[in-house]
């Protein structure tokens, strides 16, 4: 128990002070653009295909059910209400742990291993800033903004489906699914994300920056990265909707 | 060769948890000359290096570069000494992501901010040519054999035109040929920078051919320093059987 809490303790210590240290000169730029490409601009391909994917899948799921009760006009307000609240942003989230989280938490631990740390050190580098804190920021920014293409990759997605089998218009379909979004619903879900990627660069970063074991350190790190930040994402958002709907008490009708 | 001290330990210790790494070590290397450490394996060599380039600090004593003791420096003093060292690490350590270029450019611009992005590039260029890649500086680590990737390292090290140059294993998983051209490059740049060179080494042929003297740990402790000729008649087997040819 106590070793548990030591170890949640220093992975806190270890983000509070990324969140620190990005506020502290020199920055990185450098190194954090290249993050910002490896994370965001890498990522793109997957989530626009996993929008895509799930926006067809759920309009079809829905359709469904619908029908039966002569509601098929609600589908694209279901849609976008279920990816702009909840489905857009935790996907997205567990899709940039799974690829990015792995890739930080071995990248790092690589980095250690093969001694390139230490060269950073040796060059008088705060490496923890170079390859840390570079990281932790590029996540945050850049979650909220995959979320955007994940929801509206899933619109897509759901119109191509109901287009298919009712020819429902693009202009139809998109004036129901906005028409019961506020920005009250929509901007908070979606900047809940940045907190998903505060979780992914931490959680990451720390099994990397931390190993010191070798080959199997590595792809301990790739791993535990992916399961830790997985599963930390989907407690936060409990607690993240929770207080969303106590800010936003609208939204929990 | 002077008498001046580049690199000076005095009763250094060091200790990992209850492993002690490095116990009352002292030794000192003038400028300009080569100094090999030898010793069996986890006998505390590459901490003597990572000592004398602030990696890691000792537990007591006085780690001086230049007669500056920089055990006790703030990071800013630390960052101005190594402005002139070079570091050669065991794996090379070359950045992935970086070209080789990048990967030189690196030290220039963090350490040497007075260079202009051209002086920088041609810098880099002399730098790859001295150690035989000028023609291979757009490629990745990844593209590089184990003794490119060596002499890479080499280039890094060498790119500020250090006064004193740090070699961990530079003969460690190669080739006897490829492990002797860089012995070569070493003596090379030994002459033509007037750089003083500790180099921690398994390899006695290399050792002796490279280094002024050497050093010989065992379980922390130094138990020999001298040259190969004198360290042959040494009353420890230890330092005979490490400095004997056969």
């Amino acid at each position: 128990m106590r070793k548990f809490f030591t170890f949640i303790g220093e992975v806190s210590h270890f983000g509070l002070k990324g969140l620190v240290d990005a506020f502290r000169p020199p920055f990185e730029w450098e190194f954090f653009v290249l993050q910002i490409e490896q994370i965001g601009w890498q990522s793109l391909p997957l989530i626009l295909a996993a929008g895509l994917a799930l926006g067809i899948v759920l309009s079809m799921h829905t359709r469904g059910t619908l029908v039966q009760f002569g509601a098929e006009a609600l589908i694209p307000t279901l849609q976008s209400a279920s990816f702009f609240n909840e489905l857009g942003p935790l996907v997205t989230g567990l899709l940039v742990a799974g690829r990015v989280g792995a890739g930080i938490g071995a990248g790092i631990a690589n980095m250690r291993v093969t001694e390139q740390i230490d060269a950073i050190e040796s060059l008088s580098i705060d490496s923890f800033k170079m390859l840390v804190v570079t990281r932790i920021v590029a996540c945050i920014l850049i979650l909220p903004m995959l979320t955007l293409f994940m929801d509206f990759a899933s619109l897509a997605g759901g119109f191509v489906s109901e287009h298919f089998v009712s020819h429902i218009s693009l202009r139809l379909y998109l004036d129901r699914a906005f028409k019961t979004v506020e920005w009250a619903n929509f901007i908070p879900p979606t900047l809940k994300t940045s907190v998903f990627g505060f979780i992914i660069g931490t959680v990451s970063g720390f099994f990397g920056y931390t190993t010191d074991e070798g080959s199997e350190g590595v792809q301990r790190a790739a791993t535990n990265s992916v399961v830790l930040s997985s599963l930390l994402i989907i407690l936060a958002d409990v607690i993240l909707v929770k207080a969303i709907f106590f800010l936003f008490p609208r939204d929990a009708i | 060769m002077n008498d001046k001290a580049a690199v000076e330990f005095e009763r250094v210790f060091k200790t990992f948890g209850n492993r002690k790494v490095l116990d009352d070590v002292s030794f000192k290397v003038n400028a300009g000359e080569a100094l090999c450490i030898m010793g069996r394996s986890g006998t505390g060599k590459s901490v003597t290096l990572k000592l004398m380039i602030g990696l890691l600090k000792p537990d007591s004593g006085k780690v001086c570069i230049d007669s500056e003791d920089i055990a006790h420096s703030s990071e800013e003093d630390l960052s101005r000494v190594r402005r002139h060292m070079g570091f050669l690490f065991q794996s090379a350590a070359l950045f992935d992501s970086f070209t080789l270029a990048d990967n030189l450019a690196l030290p220039l611009r963090r350490l040497d901010r007075s260079k202009s992005p051209s002086e920088i590039d041609r810098a880099v260029d002399e730098a790859l040519e001295q150690v035989g890649l000028d023609l291979d500086k757009a490629k990745t680590p990844a593209e590089l054999s184990g003794g490119m990737r060596k002499r890479a390292g080499l280039a890094r090290a060498l790119v500020l035109r250090p006064k004193l140059i740090l070699v961990d294993e530079p003969s460690s998983g190669l080739d006897r040929i490829t492990a002797s051209e860089i012995d070569d490059l070493l003596l090379k740049v030994k002459k033509e920078y007037r750089a003083t060179l500790v180099i921690v080494t398994h390899d006695v042929r290399g050792a002796r051919r490279v280094g002024d003297h050497i050093a010989v740990l065992d379980r922390g402790r130094l138990i020999g320093f001298g040259t190969a000729t004198e360290l042959e008649k040494s009353d420890h087997d230890i330092v005979r059987q490490l400095v004997s040819e056969s």
